[in-house]
């Protein structure tokens, strides 16, 4: 056997070409295979580890799953907001062990900012029921205190003590802003690998304080309350837009859930965070296995090229296996020289598509961060990607008999003399 | 080559899984539950869902003092009775026997806690769609679930058998907590050994 090894890798060697060509587009099948599959599971991950601990996401009528997906990974936005004292009116029931409000909306140069309570700081949990911890500074206490994620800090340059202007609104360029009240840098969290690191934390009276002088969306023309002044006026928030509820007993969250969905003093529903993301992944999951299913079929293109080109070059090779014939070279000789330059091909691709994919995913992975908040993880191969990869090589060994079994049929025809 | 082509993509969906099993089952339906007995080779009982209610306990005992025929329409005692019998449904208690006892039963999954994405903590219930659109059951048809080992490829409802030690304990926030808050939260907590997929007579 691995004399055949050693003959086909001379043999290829001698068309290193064609073959190298036919080498690479297996490599670039196998990258975008392997790819699809890496950022799946590592984006599932990543919106799993997000949130812990949390019992119920309480917000206005909406799907569940938007009520999560802007709530705990701050996509999309809230339909309608809930009530302060609608809030108050929940956390005091006497199942509940804490809450965390919620108030979104505004934004700093494109992270997202979150109006909350020091208590997030306390009861936040995320991946394996993980408090949040500070880096530097800690929660805020002034009124135009921000505490900012990990990466927030990072791309921007931002230390303890900055001044940073928040916007209105989430999103593009030419947002109005808040510039007149400025607010001071007064922690930074550690980094999490979850959306806390894209967020600007601000307390609820700070949120009401920078729109007190504004109304219907705007700044109103010619008025404006100097910062200094803010503190005269009354900044109880009048409204959330969603809170997270921890239980005292997590049996009891079916009861609060129907408390909640069943409250009288405005439509509000609460969601299992746990269900809400089995219902997104069903959702999502139709696109991940037609994606995947798209690059099965380009594996498969890639595969077909390699069987064309072995077929191809086994014309002009007529010669050679005549000689290797006429040295006693069996027909099943033949026949395995031929799979073996299949098998061969493939396995490079293989190896070749992983490095590839793992260059790939060191260069990408702080884009997918910062633009997405996918925390790609670089690695060589895991279980899944595995369990693909072998596929792979099963497919092309199977190609792969096609060419063989074709030379053995003319090794057996041809005999010295083949008519070209 | 061209039969070739067929096998990836068959492969594929293989590797994947096909549906889940949860389309199988419509909301309020239960599994279909073994006859309660103590198994003689394993160190385990199977039990039904109804042996977790306390014997005696019947949340509807005042209402069927009443003799419904008897009454005026809208009569203030008939509904006096069914909130009564509301209130009851909410405190359910557990059977204190049951603690540290180790059974083995079949239910629906709600994931609470989830590492990566196998699960770490989920809560049992026992009948489809209890986190949707239905009453909630009451607390002694809860089981709160710590798997020994983190669980994969366990969704919203999936049907499971859990094989576990059940305990009857309130749990430690509590201590300290007020009365009627403990009765609320009473329930059932098991530290299961094993979780492994319902496959139950065909349907």
């Amino acid at each position: 056997m691995s004399h055949w090894l050693l003959l086909a890798a001379k043999s290829a060697w001698n068309r290193r070409l064609t073959l190298g060509l036919t080498v690479l587009a297996v490599a670039l099948s196998v990258v975008l295979l392997l790819g699809v599959e890496r950022v799946r599971s590592d984006a599932r991950e990543g919106f799993t580890q997000s949130v812990s601990g949390t019992d119920l996401i309480v917000g206005a009528r909406t799907s569940a799953v938007q009520l999560m997906l802007y709530t705990v990974f701050r996509i999309g936005e809230a339909t309608n907001n809930m009530r302060w004292d609608a809030y108050q009116e929940l956390a005091r029931h006497p199942l509940i062990a804490w809450t965390i409000p919620l108030s979104l909306g505004d934004s700093h140069r494109g992270f997202p900012v979150l109006g909350t309570t020091p208590g997030y700081f306390e009861h936040f949990r995320y991946g394996d029921s993980r408090p949040l911890a500070f880096a530097a500074g800690k929660p805020f206490a002034e009124l135009f205190d921000a505490v900012l994620g990990a990466q927030v800090a990072e791309a921007l340059g931002y230390r303890m003590g900055d001044r940073i202007v928040l916007s209105h609104g989430i999103g593009g360029i030419g947002l109005p802003e808040h510039a007149d009240k400025p607010f001071v840098v007064s922690g930074i969290l550690q980094r999490t690998g979850t959306p806390v690191d894209r967020t600007v934390h601000v307390s609820l009276a700070a949120i009401q304080a920078i729109h007190l002088d504004w109304q219907g969306g705007a700044p109103v023309p010619g008025f404006s309350i100097p910062a200094q002044y803010v503190r005269k006026f009354d900044l109880t928030p009048k409204e959330i837009t969603a809170a997270l509820i921890g239980l005292h007993s997590r049996a009891a969250v079916f009861k609060m859930q129907r408390y909640i969905d069943d409250y009288k003093g405005e439509p509000l529903m609460a969601v299992l965070p746990g269900v809400a993301l089995d219902e997104l992944w069903r959702v999502v999951g139709v696109a991940e296995n037609t994606l995947l299913a798209v690059s099965g079929m380009v594996v498969l293109v890639g595969l077909t090229g390699l069987v064309a080109v072995v077929l191809a070059g086994l014309n002009e090779r007529r010669r050679e296996i005549a000689v290797l014939r006429a040295v006693g070279a069996s027909p099943r000789g033949i026949f395995l020289l031929l799979t073996t330059e299949g098998l061969l091909v493939t396995a490079l691709g293989c190896v070749l598509g992983i490095l590839l994919l793992l260059a790939l995913t060191v260069a990408a992975a702080p884009l997918a961060q910062s633009r997405y908040g996918v925390a790609l993880h670089p690695r060589v191969i895991s279980l899944a990607e595995l369990r693909l990869l072998a596929l792979v090589i099963a497919v092309g060994v199977l190609a792969s008999l096609i060419p063989g079994y074709r030379a053995y049929r003319l090794s057996l025809a041809d005999g010295l003399a083949p008519r070209l | 080559m061209p039969r070739l082509a067929f096998l990836l993509p068959l492969a594929l969906s293989a590797l994947l899984g096909t549906a889940s099993a949860t389309d199988e089952y419509r909301v309020g339906d239960r599994l279909p539950q073994a006859k309660a007995k103590p198994d003689a080779k394993s160190s385990y009982q199977t039990i039904r869902w109804e042996a977790l209610v306390p014997e005696g306990w019947d949340p509807a005992r005042d209402l069927r003092g009443i003799n419904l025929a008897m009454l005026n329409d809208g009569d203030r005692r008939a509904t006096e009775a069914l909130e009564k019998m509301k209130k009851a449904w909410d405190e359910a208690p557990v059977e204190p026997a049951w603690n540290g006892q180790r059974v083995r039963l079949p239910g629906f999954v709600v994931p609470l806690e989830r590492v990566k994405e196998d699960v770490t903590e989920f809560l049992l219930v026992p009948y489809f769609g209890a986190c949707i659109h239905v009453p909630p059951p009451p607390a002694n048809q809860i089981i709160h679930v710590f798997p020994a080992k983190p669980v994969k490829n366990l969704r919203t409802m999936d049907a499971v058998w859990v094989i576990g030690v059940l305990d009857t304990t309130r749990s430690e926030a509590l201590k300290g907590g007020n009365e009627a808050m403990g009765m609320a939260v009473a329930g059932y907590r098991m530290t299961a050994e094993q979780i492994s997929p319902y496959k139950g007579p065909a349907r």
